[in-house]
């Protein structure tokens, strides 16, 4: 990875840039693989998947119907050639037609996707607040009671399986207590929507005047944010809590502290934000994983989202909406990871020497 | 060096396990810098626990585990049936310990797979380098995009149900890992003097590295084993919940908690609970062993 801080001159005898070089250079990367994730993925559905022609025809289908859902798929033709036509469907956005609910799979992803950005928008903020605060707490406190508390809370959160979390959190709020509805998904059964405007329900309510949407989809997100903000904050307060304490170790920390600064402002200004720059890396993971959709967690509350969606069309069989999934899936970590990495790279001069 | 070597001390989620070159920049002072030095007996403590009783429960448990109405359906936790019945009436007690069985076999057979595997891989394509070595990193880049649980669930859709090709699927999810890690281990130690020394009176050079360079890296890589451990314990219970691949009638955690699913919407919560707690024990367990030994390890860098 060593990329050089004097730009070399290209042939033709101007200078490149480097950090225009070094976004090149990206872009190539990040375009190798989005071009590998199709094409193992194309791999995989068609070398190595079930033929969906039985799927698709009536049981008492003759040859010649069977051989004709063959050639409406585009099954009869060679590998190579129903390669290409993939691509070329990929790049007009066209990801094929579900088997389950006969539309286009880009439209179904679509109408889908706003639920899952809205939970995980909302689980996002609660669990980087949540977890950032922690780990940079347990870090000044270091060896308290809190922070051996918030260890033992870390690995249980790490360690939990995400369904098992929700159903316990259902048990305890919905079953005991009663205090927060069941799992009907983004709404109580027979409840309109608010109009759409964003998609996200809680500011639509209030944009579009719909204010007794408010209350209901509030309650609808409690726990599904809560469980799914359990995979956000442990991992990331483990990861600020080592990086704060590396850098309250530091030696200028020592010399601020020798120069008689006050603890708050070493603490809080110049610690907090050397220990913040790994806990940025580790966001990229977190923040695609929750837009990718948390398979079980949607699937555990019934909401309505990508990843649910997914879910249903894996037991279903129905391989191109699966297959629309996967590949909005690792697209987006994709970008995430390259946008983040990009910035890491000019944010930080030390990385490039 | 590689983002896998900071990640083998500190830990983080799956969904952070993955992309490229992002976490090759964190500093490798990113770990635990205070260790309890408890952390691996703990952990050890807590893996012979379950060892354990999963060896007890091949001789003994109060009702048989596949056994249904033992007792009265759904009820709760009593003298008799310390965990409750579930919706069958087969006793919660016994099919917790049992399902014990097959999740410490299950995880045990995917990490060795995954270790083996990964290392020997890795620690080729790290030594010759080469086309082998540009080939392997960007087939990692492409697996690692794809998320995780989903991919493995899709290629069993695709491959179908069966313990070994569950175990199989279940190996790749943390193989890249491991393959990243050796490689890592044995580009940094490759030029060291021991491993000078032994190029020079006269080995193979495949001797030199799997005599030579590999015991050296043996330590890392399987403290790396222990921590992905906690893992793949979740990802065979998610597996197992979602029914695809391992056996209905495969006594398992997670199949054990959603069989208990729609009984704890009314009010049934012992039938999910216990194993859950199962899962929890057995991945702290692998946790502070991976701590553990990550921690010894950098007491010798040192």
């Amino acid at each position: 990875m060593a990329v050089e801080t004097v730009a070399s001159p290209s042939p033709r005898g101007f200078v490149v840039p480097g950090p225009v070089r070094q976004i090149g250079r990206r872009l190539g990367g990040a375009f190798l693989v989005v071009f590998g994730v199709v094409t193992l993925t194309f791999l995989l559905t068609r070398a190595f998947a079930a033929d969906p022609t039985d799927l698709l025809s009536p049981p008492n289908a003759t040859a010649a119907d069977r051989a004709a859902v063959r050639s409406r798929l585009g099954l009869s033709d060679p590998l190579p050639v129903q390669y290409l036509h993939y691509l070329r469907d990929l790049l007009h956005g066209n990801l094929g037609t579900s088997y389950l609910t006969g539309r286009p799979v880009t439209s179904d992803l679509l109408d889908r996707l706003p639920a899952t950005a809205e939970l995980a928008t909302y689980a996002l903020i609660l669990g980087i607040l949540g977890g950032v605060t922690a780990g940079v707490l347990a870090a000044v406190f270091e060896g308290s009671i809190f922070d051996r508390m918030l260890r033992v809370v870390t690995s249980a959160g790490l360690a939990l399986p995400q369904f098992w979390v929700a159903l316990m959190l259902l048990w305890l709020f919905f079953v005991k207590f009663g205090l927060l509805p069941g799992p009907t998904g983004r709404l109580p059964i027979g409840m309109d929507p608010p109009p759409k405007v964003t998609g996200f329900y809680l500011i639509d309510s209030i944009v579009t005047g719909h204010l007794s949407d408010f209350g209901p989809a509030l309650a609808q997100l409690c726990l599904p944010v809560l469980t799914l903000s359990c995979g956000v904050w442990s991992p990331l307060a483990r990861g600020a809590r080592s990086a704060m304490v590396l850098a309250l170790k530091s030696d200028y920390v020592r010399t601020a502290r020798a120069l008689g600064l006050s603890r708050r402002r070493i603490w809080f200004v110049y610690a907090l934000r050397n220990a913040l720059l790994p806990v940025i890396t580790m966001l990229a993971g977190t923040v695609a994983w929750a837009f990718s959709g948390s398979v079980l967690v949607e699937g555990a509350f019934g909401w309505p989202g990508a990843g649910h969606y997914a879910l249903n069309a894996l037991e279903g069989s129905d391989f191109p909406a699966v297959e629309g999934f996967v590949l909005y899936a690792s697209i987006l970590y994709v970008i995430v990871y390259q946008i983040l990495d990009l910035a890491y790279d000019l944010a930080d001069p030390r990385i490039r020497s | 060096m590689t983002r896998s070597l900071d990640q083998m001390v500190e830990p983080v989620g799956q969904h952070q396990n993955r992309g490229g070159r992002i976490a090759s920049v964190l500093p490798i002072g990113i770990r635990r810098i205070r260790t309890s030095t408890a952390a691996l007996p703990m952990g050890l403590g807590f893996l012979g626990f379950l060892v354990l009783i999963s060896l007890v429960s091949v001789l003994w448990t109060p009702y048989s585990p596949a056994a249904t109405g033992t007792g009265p359906v759904s009820a709760a936790p009593s003298g008799a049936h310390w965990f409750g019945t579930d919706s069958v009436g087969s006793d919660v007690f016994s099919r917790t310990v049992a399902a014990g069985r097959t999740d410490v076999l299950y995880t045990l057979t995917v990490v060795a797979i995954a270790l083996l595997v990964g290392s020997v891989w890795g620690a080729i394509v790290g030594f010759f380098g080469g086309w082998l070595e540009w080939a392997t990193l960007r087939l990692l880049e492409v697996v690692q995009a794809f998320p995780a649980l989903l991919m493995a669930l899709f290629i069993i859709s695709i491959v179908g149900p069966g313990t070994v090709k569950v175990i199989l699927v279940a190996a790749i999810i943390p193989l890249p890992d491991f393959v990243r890690l050796a490689r890592a281990e044995v580009l940094t130690k490759k030029n060291w003097q021991f491993a000078e020394a032994a190029r020079m009176v006269g080995n193979r050079p495949m001797v030199v590295l799997f005599k030579h360079l590999m015991p050296n890296s043996s330590r890392p890589l399987l403290a790396y084993a222990s921590i992905s451990a906690a893992w793949v314990v979740g990802n065979i219970a998610a597996l197992g919940y979602i029914g695809l691949g391992i056996q209905p009638d495969a006594v398992e955690w997670g199949s054990m908690i959603a069989r208990g699913q729609s009984d704890v919407v009314s009010g049934a919560w012992w039938e999910s609970f216990f194993p859950g707690i199962g899962i929890l024990l057995l991945a702290i367990g692998f946790q502070l062993v991976g701590d553990g030994l990550s921690s010894r390890n950098q007491g010798e860098e040192r």
